[in-house]
């Protein structure tokens, strides 16, 4: 975890709030969704909290049954976020992706406004050929909230590829213990269309869920395999 | 993990290495007056037992011939050990209704190598209703299974039904497994393929299933530094057909072992210069190194050699599977 | 916009912060493995010899 040195409330603590709002939205409950109903309003911390979470701020709109429409107060929080943290010209590839991922997220999922949302940035996918297992899954884990319906089909499709590898690193991330890993490549193997039967991925996101749920972004990530791909239950 | 035809050269040194530690530390292998009686079978009977096992094969498969000599060379010194055979005999007489016995005196067996009065006493032991009682360990189990089958008796049990109980035989979830029954695993395997002599036995659908999996076991395993199990990985992984060939895994398991030729259990050797606790430290991943490098050394050589003829469908991947998703 | 005149600093401030919850490095590995209840069965109890079995008293005890 970052430290924090301002503010009484660290960042990680208003994302693990975020995130607990959009899980339960994800799974219907809580009333409708709305950012501005998770983050604060003119707190400095939202548009953080937004970018960190990336696309899965906006996952509960991509819902297919959702109550209330997209309220305008959503839309400035997440440019705000898009405006206040963009990659940088040596920006990691995972800074990058996520970053793209909200970009996406808003085309996908927000109407479109008065202004036009940015051009989603160039994002490289070499590295989904050339990365050794356990740290492409390192790093896969943390692109989890790209595994949402319509986001990053060119990723998807490469990632594809690997989904013996990824599933190779679901292992390993549960033997480490490291539920948030596990989690994070459990929801984009729920998206891969050809996981090894034996991995066992359903019962694998609902044990992860047991025992990693106490952080929220588990359970975020273990709600979202289930709503959206059907698969952990 | 990458296919690939290995490295004979640094599996070679690894096993001349470990047979030369392992020649050097006879007198530990040495069992004492009091092995029939009190003295501990986890510090006598085991250790000679799994020098007899590795070396016996060894010394047969080793494609190089030195090497075969300095196996065969211990494997006889471990029958040696056994006064030829009288061993069994007495332990048999003394603990009639344990597997053990037999199972040791069955890795002479398979050799060719009996003892007139333990061959009478197992003929009566072992068709007792007694002995065909289930033991609660299946993959144990297996190994008696073998021993059965090296000493020419009737077996049990049907191997097959007692494999299905297994580690290995339910396939189970590959992120359930922890340190014991992961090694359950390695060995439902190694008596599966007795030690790897018929790697043929193993099924597609093991085989795709170990194919899959063994690679995230060997990287945890790796990382905790338990060297022992990472040889026993290894030596699975190289049961497999077509075998791949982890050159990280095995520099790896290469830089653990001593200069001497020994492998520590697990992370480094003990220091503490007594040579009785460093045998026993060392001694049970010492000889798994030079197994897993020879069958390592035979799957390379087959590489070299093309596919292996037989069935195509051995050298399958992934296998069909019945699915696991919701309706 | 909503800002005030701290926003600026703390914004890069938090742009560090927000990268390093972006990509955090691996956790070490958590290892436990499941505890034995029975005698302590070492890990080559599995290679060839049966749990201790009763030893036969001998004559000299």
């Amino acid at each position: 975890m970052a430290e924090q040195t301002q503010g009484a409330v660290p960042l990680s603590a208003v994302i693990a709030d975020a995130a607990t709002g959009v899980a339960l939205a994800l799974r219907g409950e809580g009333g409708p969704y709305a950012l501005s109903g998770i983050l604060r309003h003119n707190d400095a911390l939202t548009p953080a909290a937004v970018r960190v979470l990336g696309a899965d701020a906006l996952a509960p709109y991509a819902m297919e049954h959702r109550g209330a429409p997209v309220g305008p107060e959503d839309e400035a929080v997440v440019r705000q976020a898009l405006a206040a943290y963009p990659p940088g010209a040596d920006a990691s590839e995972v800074s990058r992706w996520t970053y793209r991922g909200l970009v996406e997220a808003s085309h996908a999922f927000l109407p479109a406004g008065a202004q036009p949302w940015p051009a989603p940035p160039e994002a490289a996918t070499g590295w989904v050929d050339s990365t050794p297992w356990p740290k492409l899954s390192h790093r896969v884990s943390q692109l989890a909230a790209l595994a949402l319906p319509k986001l990053a089909p060119g990723l998807a499709e490469q990632l594809t590829a690997r989904t013996d590898d990824l599933s190779r690193g679901f292992v390993r991330a549960v033997r480490r213990r490291d539920w948030l890993q596990a989690a994070g490549l459990g929801r984009w193997l729920a998206r891969l269309p050809d996981v090894a039967p034996t991995l066992g991925l359903d019962s694998g996101l609902a044990f992860v869920r047991q025992m990693g749920g106490a952080d929220p972004r588990v359970a975020l990530h273990v709600v979202a395999a289930q709503r959206f791909y059907g698969r952990g239950w | 993990m990458t296919g690939g035809r290995g490295d004979p050269g640094l599996l070679d040194r690894m096993v001349r290495g470990s047979l030369g530690w392992l020649d050097e530390a006879r007198g530990f292998f040495r069992l004492p007056p009091n092995v029939t009686t009190d003295a501990d079978p986890n510090l006598t009977l085991k250790p000679l037992g799994e020098l007899a096992e590795l070396t016996q094969l060894i010394g047969v498969l080793h494609p190089r011939d030195e090497i075969r000599q300095a196996a065969r060379g211990l494997f006889a010194f471990a029958w040696n050990e056994t006064r030829d055979g009288e061993l069994f005999a007495e332990l048999i007489h003394g603990e009639p209704f344990a597997t053990y016995p037999v199972e040791l005196y069955g890795t002479f067996a398979q050799a060719g190598l009996r003892h007139a009065d333990a061959d009478a006493l197992v003929q009566t032991t072992t068709r007792l209703r007694g002995w065909r009682v289930a033991r609660e360990d299946h993959t144990r189990t297996l190994n008696v299974l073998n021993a059965e089958r090296r000493l020419g008796l009737r077996q049990h049990a049907d191997f097959a039904s007692v494999l299905a109980l297994t580690g290995l035989g339910r396939l189970p979830e590959p992120w359930t497994l922890d340190r014991k029954s992961v090694y359950g695993v390695t060995h439902d395997v190694f008596h599966l393929t007795d030690w790897g002599r018929n790697r043929q036995r193993l099924s597609p659908e093991f085989a795709g299933y170990l194919r899959l999996w063994l690679p995230s076991w060997l990287d945890t395993w790796l990382e905790e530094e338990m060297w022992d199990l990472v040889g026993e990985l290894l030596a699975v992984t190289a049961c497999l057909p077509a075998a791949p060939f982890d050159p990280v895994a095995w520099q790896r398991l290469a830089t653990a072992q001593a200069a001497d030729g020994s492998v520590p259990e697990i992370g480094a050797a003990p220091s503490s210069g007594d040579p009785a606790e460093a045998f026993l430290a060392c001694y049970h991943s010492t000889l798994v190194t030079a197994f897993a490098a020879t069958l390592a050394r035979i799957a390379c050589d087959e590489a070299e050699a093309g596919p292996v003829a037989g069935d195509p469908a051995l050298v399958g991947g992934r296998t069909p599977c019945e699915s696991e998703n919701a309706p | 916009m909503v800002t005030d005149r701290t926003a600026p600093v703390e914004t890069a401030t938090l742009a560090a912060e927000v990268e390093g919850l972006l990509e955090p490095a691996e956790a070490d590995g958590v290892y436990r493995d499941t505890r034995e209840c029975t005698s302590a069965l070492l890990f080559l109890g599995l290679l060839l010899i049966s749990p201790p079995t009763p030893r036969p008293k001998t004559d000299n005890r």
